[in-house]
């Protein structure tokens, strides 16, 4: 009988060794998320997530979820006995399970790339023509600007300072971006527009500035990046998915095309160029 | 198809953006696991519910984390022996009233402090009278997740003898005697605190096992706590792409809608909070700053991405109460600046 394992030990043993791979799962989805985020800066795929301002944190992250992957399966591949596998009785999971979502997230990551954003999202969200932004900041760069080099950007802050369309009206233009195609609006006109970032591609927020397409050029489709240089001049259009529809709707009680036209900024292009979509599509607050 | 993908980006952009505060957070509750002696931070600590807890709330001044960074830090103090009350009013404290977060809430509403400024105080109201609330009446293992209120108790249970030899009991007696919030029949030592075999191994364990320790426990915290943060941003990137935000919008319109809307969309949106301040600027033209207010006070107590975390702390009945009554606190005081202050 003497010889016979005590009940006590040889449970603890098992139940070690259930823990010690969950530790080995967990210090692999530890690596692998390092790895991601390392991969995200190297490509420079992190622009597709989030702002830049954000880049060295994540790599930093990435480089110590590394290192921490690394030093623990060294520790474990020496450790015959988990330190304190009292510790692990803490999990609301079952051993194991929080390790693998992290790892099959981080497997996912490294095997399929983030998209870009499409019109698709823009119209989801609600484009507007107004941009958030100190208010210091615009006038000093209209006096630094000329006018044909702003970005599509540059323009929605621009108006944004000081709204009056005819201000512009006759100012070269050459403004790069996606185009959104909108029921309501003539066949020639669309949206070029671009998504601005301030934190990450969750808040990312659609700008746009109409365009008028000469009478001969075809129709591009949705999503079609262009480079579109012209004139701007001031006509009035209806718009219906900027953020204020509802307030426009609300506050006049006839739904005519009159009622909900408003004077607005359209570049009226003399030139359109198809480009690619840039590696880097999104804009920064 | 591009559907599916466009919630795949914005699931990863929530967790690379989370990502970095999360190892934070985790390494700083692990820290707190090995340096802090908690036996000193519980003397400290007034006794009294209020001054608890609005020194809970303080304490997110030493700790500038984000609401996925303070939940492991919250969990600590917890299982630390911190009262409840304390805990509670940094977890909801923390994420608001710290540095990097009223700095960041500063550069987006340069133009209006006083949204930066009620932002702290409304803040720190619900995180005293909730952090009071739960001060003064609840038994902590009634509050805590299953296995993390069965931790806690195996822990109390096995401590109470070594402690007898390294504690001298008059030491103890005045300020350790239960107060209603813990465990105790009253004149009961509560200086059992529960991690208390982990802080004699602080003390006296040679340099390579507290490193290990330290090293074990951020691996398991980053484990779990990153397990919940996907699922979590899984469930709010869906509702991201499948919720159209125009349907949010319709409802901004009047200052009692606007607030609702507004704090619908901050437990949709699940923005780290130091970062939310810049969001919620996207919004200044189309919303009242009432409404603006509810959004950054709300969010960073309560969100989808967090609501995960959360279950790795409490019981799913206490989450709901925490809701309920942060909901009404944050609608309360916003309705009001929406209607006398900013003149909506």
């Amino acid at each position: 009988m003497s010889n016979l394992p005590s009940p006590l030990p040889f449970g603890k043993k098992l139940i070690d060794s259930k823990y010690r791979s969950a530790d080995f799962l967990g210090a692999l989805a530890i690596f692998s998320w390092g790895l991601l985020l390392v991969k995200y800066a190297v490509t420079g795929q992190y622009q597709l997530l989030i702002h830049p301002n954000y880049f060295y944190l994540m790599l930093v992250t990435g480089i110590i979820l590394i290192l921490l992957g690394l030093l623990k399966t060294y520790q474990l591949s020496k450790r015959k006995l988990s330190v304190s596998s009292e510790e692990q009785h803490l999990t609301i999971f079952p051993p194991g399970v929080g390790s693998s979502l992290l790892l099959i997230t981080a497997i996912a990551g490294l095997l399929i790339s983030p998209n870009v954003l499409t019109s698709k999202t823009a119209l989801q969200r609600g484009v507007t023509e107004t941009l958030p932004s100190t208010r210091s900041q615009p006038q000093e760069f209209v006096n630094r600007t000329r006018p044909e080099d702003r970005t599509l950007i540059d323009w929605v802050r621009t108006l944004n300072a000081y709204p009056e369309p005819d201000a512009y009206s006759g100012q070269k233009a050459q403004l790069e971006g996606f185009v959104i195609r909108l029921p309501e609006l003539p066949a020639n006109y669309l949206l070029l527009s671009r998504f601005i970032l301030n934190c990450c591609a969750v808040d990312a927020y659609p700008v746009f500035i109409p365009v008028e397409l000469p009478p001969d050029v075809p129709a591009y489709p949705a999503d079609t990046w262009l480079k579109v240089s012209g004139k701007m001049t001031t006509q009035n259009l209806v718009i219906d998915v900027v953020q204020d529809r509802n307030i426009i709707r609300n506050s006049s009680r006839d739904n005519s095309l009159e009622a909900r036209a408003k004077r607005r900024l359209v570049l009226k292009a003399e030139q359109t160029q198809k480009i690619p979509t840039p590696r880097n599509p999104y804009r920064y607050q | 198809m591009s559907q599916l993908h466009n919630v795949f980006t914005l699931f990863l952009s929530l967790l690379v953006e989370a990502m970095p505060f999360l190892l934070f957070g985790v390494v700083l509750s692990s820290s707190l696991l090995l340096l802090v002696d908690e036996q000193k931070l519980i003397t400290v600590l007034p006794k009294n519910p209020f001054l608890g807890a609005l020194v809970g709330s303080c304490i997110g001044f030493l700790f500038p984390v984000c609401e996925c960074g303070n939940i492991p830090v919250a969990r600590r103090l917890l299982t630390k022996g911190v009262a409840p009350g304390v805990a509670i009013a940094f977890l909801l404290a923390a994420p608001t009233i710290n540095p990097v977060v009223i700095w960041s809430t500063w550069v987006a509403f340069r133009g209006q402090p006083e949204i930066v400024i009620l932002r702290v105080v409304f803040s720190l109201i619900i995180a005293v009278s909730v952090g009071c609330l739960f001060g003064w009446g609840a038994n902590i293992v009634e509050l805590l997740q299953p296995r993390l209120a069965k931790r806690f108790l195996f822990r109390q249970s096995n401590q109470v003898d070594s402690l007898s030899l390294t504690t001298p009991v008059g030491d103890i007696s005045k300020l350790m005697q239960s107060g209603t919030y813990l465990l105790g029949e009253s004149g009961q030592s509560l200086f059992p605190s529960p991690l208390t075999s982990e802080q004699t191994l602080a003390s006296q364990a040679p340099k390579a096992i507290k490193w290990q320790q330290f090293l074990q426990n951020v691996a398991q915290e980053l484990q779990e706590l990153g397990g919940m943060l996907v699922i979590g941003s899984a469930i709010a990137a869906t509702i991201q792409v499948f919720v159209p935000r125009e349907i949010v919008f319709g409802l901004g319109q009047s200052p009692i809608t606007s607030i609702l809307a507004m704090m619908l969309l901050a437990a949709i949106v699940s923005i780290c909070s130091t970062v939310d301040a810049f969001f919620a600027l996207s919004f200044v033209s189309t919303f009242s700053s009432g409404s603006l207010l509810a959004f950054l006070v709300f969010g960073p107590t309560i969100d989808i991405k967090a609501l995960g975390l959360m279950l790795s702390i409490f019981r799913p009945k206490v989450i709901i109460y925490l809701f309920i009554i942060i909901a009404q606190l944050t609608f309360a005081m916003t309705f009001v600046y929406n209607y006398f202050f900013a003149g909506f």
